[in-house]
């Protein structure tokens, strides 16, 4: 096989450069965002794990341990089968802390920055061989191809192109927060090249080597001792070790904790993943086989697991060996690149800034970028390096396989996050340095100290990884369970573990507001990063920058804590978020979190299945039930934090809900906080009839309130209070009004009494007057006489309107059924309306057509009279022009009281004929007025408008039109149409 | 401690379980075709495809 020198230079170097292409396009946002998203992509993405071990490895392991080479498909398959139990809780975990490597992870859950520290160092170490395997098996494979070419500057070559690719599309000026998706793209076409590339190597090893499927039954029927290793079930030995080796390592290897969970565009990819990436590592299984068997028949002498590379030309179609090195670069470039990025974010938050930060007047992301970036330049040298070392025999599945035993030792410490609160750790550390050393001593000792691969196969090395895992987590638990844990650990163990829903303490902070925020971290970060770190929250938040309620400033702190982690790690962004955002109280007793705990929940509802999910309901029931209540519910917790604001509360105070959630009571505004502030401090549990002034308007309350008990002995008597508010001020107004109009009832009752008893002696006056008229016949005397009887009529006219005043609108059942002119009507109404004092400046005019007849009761329409010229004459200034006017139209009597007044705003329009609906002083009106009005002329068959304003032109005035049904006929007709 | 496990992921793992243990000496008979254990692979992914799809309702 003797390719040229430029061809395989050329083909590299096409391929890399269109890695680049489609990692540049997609950065520019030429390929569709639909697609860059797209599930498929993340699943192809997560392919990455598919390195050299899974293309080439796999070739030499199904030789040795037949069936046994599928332990790394099943080990990644049941992770990813299974992920509800693991990567989604995990998932939630890392999007939530903005955890971006198990480094970070381990630091944060067992509170300390040396579980990150020594995570990462043991990664490193490693890892730093597979990196190393993968440069290798890409110089080899070049190195087959064309025996001329020197492997070290091949392999020179691709590191450089890798470094650049990596620094370019891996690193951003914002950190490890966000989403490379430029990356992911690449790394999606990798794997889509490599699947494609395998199952055609595949494909033309059944059909090129030997002629179909036919051909290859006949060639093994001829080689039985290849069937029967294959099945010989030998490699069960090491098969259970080997997938669990595989199971944890798509959580503990870096790359594949990277593109998993910090390149995850949601639970829906995850999903898809779920079954996607199973089906993506069987298919990658199936060639393994037919090329196997298609390269031991073609008799080829190079090494087994570069059979892919050798079909090809092994017969006769050397475009399948092209197509197989370019597979073989994708598998191994795509994982150098992720895993040197994630690696580089773990060596920078877990070993350089636990020993040196920047200071406040670096640009820190410009400072993390260039640290970034040395970082994977450093990484990937050191695996190109590492080929320098001596023992180069040692083989890829022997490098492979020490490589994911150290990343085994990770997995009591990633179960226990999840399951197994009381971990902590000193038993976290003390298991690993245990599995650790186990590893190194009988693993990586023996071939760094002039061992060979014929060494460790004799040290068995599935047992000595069974051994260290045992011994891990012997360890771990027992020097858990055997020390105690910190408040800090106790903490993160209820936030980790799934089915802790613990009642999280709540204090105060010193920071009150983001400014203060902005102030404190300044120190550390420099006003600019401090500035743009909690802009950033708040709009992560949905926050205001005036917000000052404690929860939201508590939702902050937390958020800040999270966002700086994946900026500096949890254990740096603790320490800052600590040292400048501390509390400034610790609470003891009786103030857990209600609002965390809530949302919360509210985030696991659809984890939460059975008796979990019944409770759930219950709650969500009892909570919607206070919510919908139709009177005010404010609950406070025992240090004054409202809890609780419902919506009846909401309506009836113009506060919402999520602007008072959270925030202290003295935080509420008047008159509100001197409402409750003095109904909890009174011993009352009951306040009646309370009133107060709001915006003006009066509103009184009933008050009540209980005091929650507290579920357990400890602390304060009490776990909080909740208050009832209910609005009474429509009732007391209508209890108001109708006691003053009981009370006109009976100043109408004494009136009436008052006009009988004085109507009786004018009668007597009115009798003896007529008698002296008419038997006396001297002139003047008569004269008198008629004067005496004209003034005694006025004064009987004015009584019997007094008594028909008082009357109207009481009890009062008959209405007497009469021809009423109007006329006569508007003029007794000006008689009534002079005598009231307060109406000797008004100018009333009145115009009547002498045809304008209804039939009814007079004294009712003179009521409905009186009331509008009162309204009218109130509402105009003291000598106002009041005109009242009747005219007869289309068989209709059209009467209209119009003023000049300031007109009714349009506000109000459709209440003044409410009972009890007034503008006026307390005292000065009744409200009963219009309504009174409204019924009359209803009763006597009109119907009624108001147009305000009258005067378009000045916008004042208020014309009120009354239209009844004109009378024409005799009173019989009329007396029938009323009975009708 | 209780762990709460959807039922489509309870009902997954006991396929998983029972299909290996009626798979293992399927797929090891010496006159077997040597492709059996993908035909295996290719059930489970078909009912684990079925059985995440009935979770994405349950998005978070």
């Amino acid at each position: 096989m003797n390719y040229e020198l430029t061809t395989i230079v050329g083909l590299g170097s096409g391929y890399l450069a269109l890695l680049f292409g489609i990692a540049f396009a997609t950065e520019r946002g030429l390929i569709p965002e639909k697609i860059v998203r797209h599930p498929i992509v993340y699943t192809l993405s997560l392919g990455v794990f598919a390195s050299v071990w899974a293309y080439y490895t796999s070739i030499g392991n199904a030789l040795r341990d037949g069936y046994g080479y599928l332990a790394q498909s099943i080990g990644i398959s049941l992770v990813f089968l299974l992920s509800p139990l693991l990567l989604r809780p995990l998932l939630e975990l890392t999007r939530t802390y903005q955890l971006s490597s198990l480094a970070d992870l381990m630091a944060f859950r067992y509170r300390s920055p040396w579980a990150g520290t020594v995570t990462t160092l043991v990664i490193l170490i490693g890892v730093t061989p597979l990196i190393a395997l993968q440069i290798r098996a890409v110089a080899d494979t070049a190195g087959i191809l064309s025996p001329e070419l020197s492997q070290a500057s091949m392999a020179f070559g691709f590191c450089v192109i890798i470094t650049l690719f990596s620094i370019l599309f891996g690193t951003s000026r914002r950190g490890s927060r966000t989403q490379h998706d430029g990356l992911v793209m690449a790394i999606a076409f990798e794997s889509l090249v490599k699947l494609v590339a395998f199952l055609a190597v595949g494909a033309f090893a059944i059909f090129g080597g030997f002629g179909g499927m036919e051909g290859l039954e006949q060639w093994l029927q001829d080689n039985p001792h290849l069937i029967t290793s294959l099945k010989e079930t030998n490699y069960l030995s090491s098969f259970h070790i080997m997938s669990l080796l595989f199971f944890t390592a798509a959580v503990a290897m870096p790359h594949m904790f990277y593109v998993t969970f910090n390149e995850n565009n949601g639970q829906r990819a995850l999903s898809y993943a779920s079954w996607g990436l199973p089906l993506y590592f069987l298919l990658l299984s199936l060639p393994v086989l037919p090329i196997l068997w298609a390269g031991l028949q073609s008799g080829s002498e190079v090494q087994v697991e570069y059979f892919p590379v050798v079909i090809g030309v092994a017969y006769d179609v050397p475009f399948f060996t092209v197509l197989a090195y370019l597979g073989g670069l994708s598998a191994a470039s795509g994982l150098i690149i992720v895993i040197t990025l994630a690696l580089s974010n773990m060596c920078l938050n877990h070993l350089i800034l636990p020993i040196y930060q920047p200071t406040a007047q670096h640009d820190i992301y410009r400072w993390l970028l260039w640290k970034r970036r040395v970082l994977i330049t450093a990484l990937i040298w050191s695996g190109f390096l590492f080929r320098y070392l001596p023992n180069q025999q040692i083989s890829l599945q022997v490098i492979g396989t020490i490589s994911f035993t150290a990343g085994l030792q990770f997995l009591p410490g990633i179960v226990a996050i999840l399951y197994w609160p009381q971990a902590n750790k000193k038993g976290f550390m003390s298991g690993l340095g245990a599995g650790v050393a186990t590893w190194f001593i009988f693993l990586t000792l023996p071939l760094l100290t002039e061992g060979d691969t014929l060494s460790l196969v004799s040290l068995n090395w599935h047992e000595v990884a069974a051994f260290s895992l045992i011994l891990n987590s012997l360890f771990f638990v027992v020097v858990s369970l055997r020390s105690t844990s910190t408040d800090e650990e106790r903490s993160s163990a209820d936030i980790c573990t799934l089915d802790t829903i613990k009642r999280r303490k709540r204090s105060g902070l010193v920071a009150k507001t983001p400014n203060d925020f902005i102030k404190s971290l300044s120190k550390p970060l420099g006003d600019k990063t401090a500035n743009r770190e909690v802009s950033q929250a708040l709009k992560d938040l949905d926050i205001s920058h005036d917000d000052r309620r404690p929860y939201a400033m508590r939702l902050l702190r937390g958020r800040l804590e999270a966002n700086l982690s994946g900026l500096l790690g949890p254990s740096i962004a603790r320490e800052l978020i600590d040292g400048y955002l501390p509390y400034s109280i610790v609470s003891q007793h009786g103030t857990s979190d209600l609002n965390v705990i809530e949302n919360r929940i509210e985030a696991y509802r659809s984890n939460l299945s059975g008796m979990a999910a019944d409770l759930d309901n219950l709650r969500r029931y009892h909570r919607q039930i206070l919510l919908d209540l139709p009177l005010g519910v404010c609950s406070l917790s025992s240090d004054d934090e409202i809890i609780m604001w419902n919506r009846a509360l909401e309506d009836f105070t113009k506060i919402s809900s999520a602007n008072v959630i959270g925030s202290q009571l003295a935080d509420l505004p008047e008159p509100w906080l001197e409402l409750l502030e003095n109904f909890i401090r009174d011993d009352a549990e009951h306040s009646y009839k309370h009133s107060f002034d709001l915006n003006g308007h009066k509103k009184t309350v009933n008050l009540h309130k209980a005091l929650i008990e507290k579920s357990s002995d400890l602390g304060s008597s009490h776990e909080g209070i909740i208050i009832l508010i209910e609005d009474i001020t429509e009732i007391e107004t209508l209890e108001a009004g109708l006691s003053h109009s009981e009370r006109l009832a009976s100043i109408g009752r004494l009136a009436a009494g008052v006009a009988h008893e004085i109507g009786n002696p004018i009668t007597g006056i009115a009798c003896l007057a007529q008698t002296i008229r008419d038997e006396f016949e001297d002139n003047e005397l008569q004269n008198l006489a008629t004067q005496i009887i004209e003034q005694t009529n006025r004064t009987s006219k004015i009584l019997q309107a007094l008594v028909n005043f008082a009357h109207a609108g009481t009890n009062q059942t008959h209405y007497e059924n009469e021809i009423v002119i109007i006329a006569d009507c508007m003029e007794e109404a000006r008689t009534l309306i002079f005598l009231d004092t307060k109406n000797k400046d008004l100018q009333l005019h009145i115009e009547s057509d002498p045809q304008a007849k209804i039939s009814g009761d007079s004294q009712r329409l003179l009521q409905v009279l009186l009331n509008l010229v009162s309204n009218a004459r109130d509402a105009s200034q003291a000598d106002g022009e009041v005109s009242l006017q009747a005219s007869v139209n289309n068989d209709q009597v059209r009467i209209t009281v119009t003023d000049e007044g300031i007109g009714i705003p349009p506000i109000i329009r459709d209440r003044i004929f409410d009972p009890f609906f007034t503008t006026k002083e307390a005292g000065d009106g009744t409200g009963l007025g219009l309504s009174l009005v409204f019924s009359i002329v209803e009763d006597l068959k009109g119907d009624i408008d108001i147009i305000s304003p009258a005067n378009k032109a000045t916008g004042t005035g208020t014309q009120v039109i009354l239209r009844f049904p004109c009378y024409h006929g005799d009173m019989e007709s009329v007396n029938d149409s009323m009975n009708q | 401690m209780t762990v709460y496990i959807p039922r489509p992921m309870l009902i997954l793992l006991m396929i998983i379980y029972v299909l290996f243990l009626l798979s293992v000496d399927w797929i090891n008979q010496v006159d077997g075709a040597w492709y059996r254990p993908f035909l295996v692979g290719f059930l489970v992914v078909i009912v684990a495809s079925w059985s995440h799809r009935k979770q994405d309702s349950d998005e978070l």
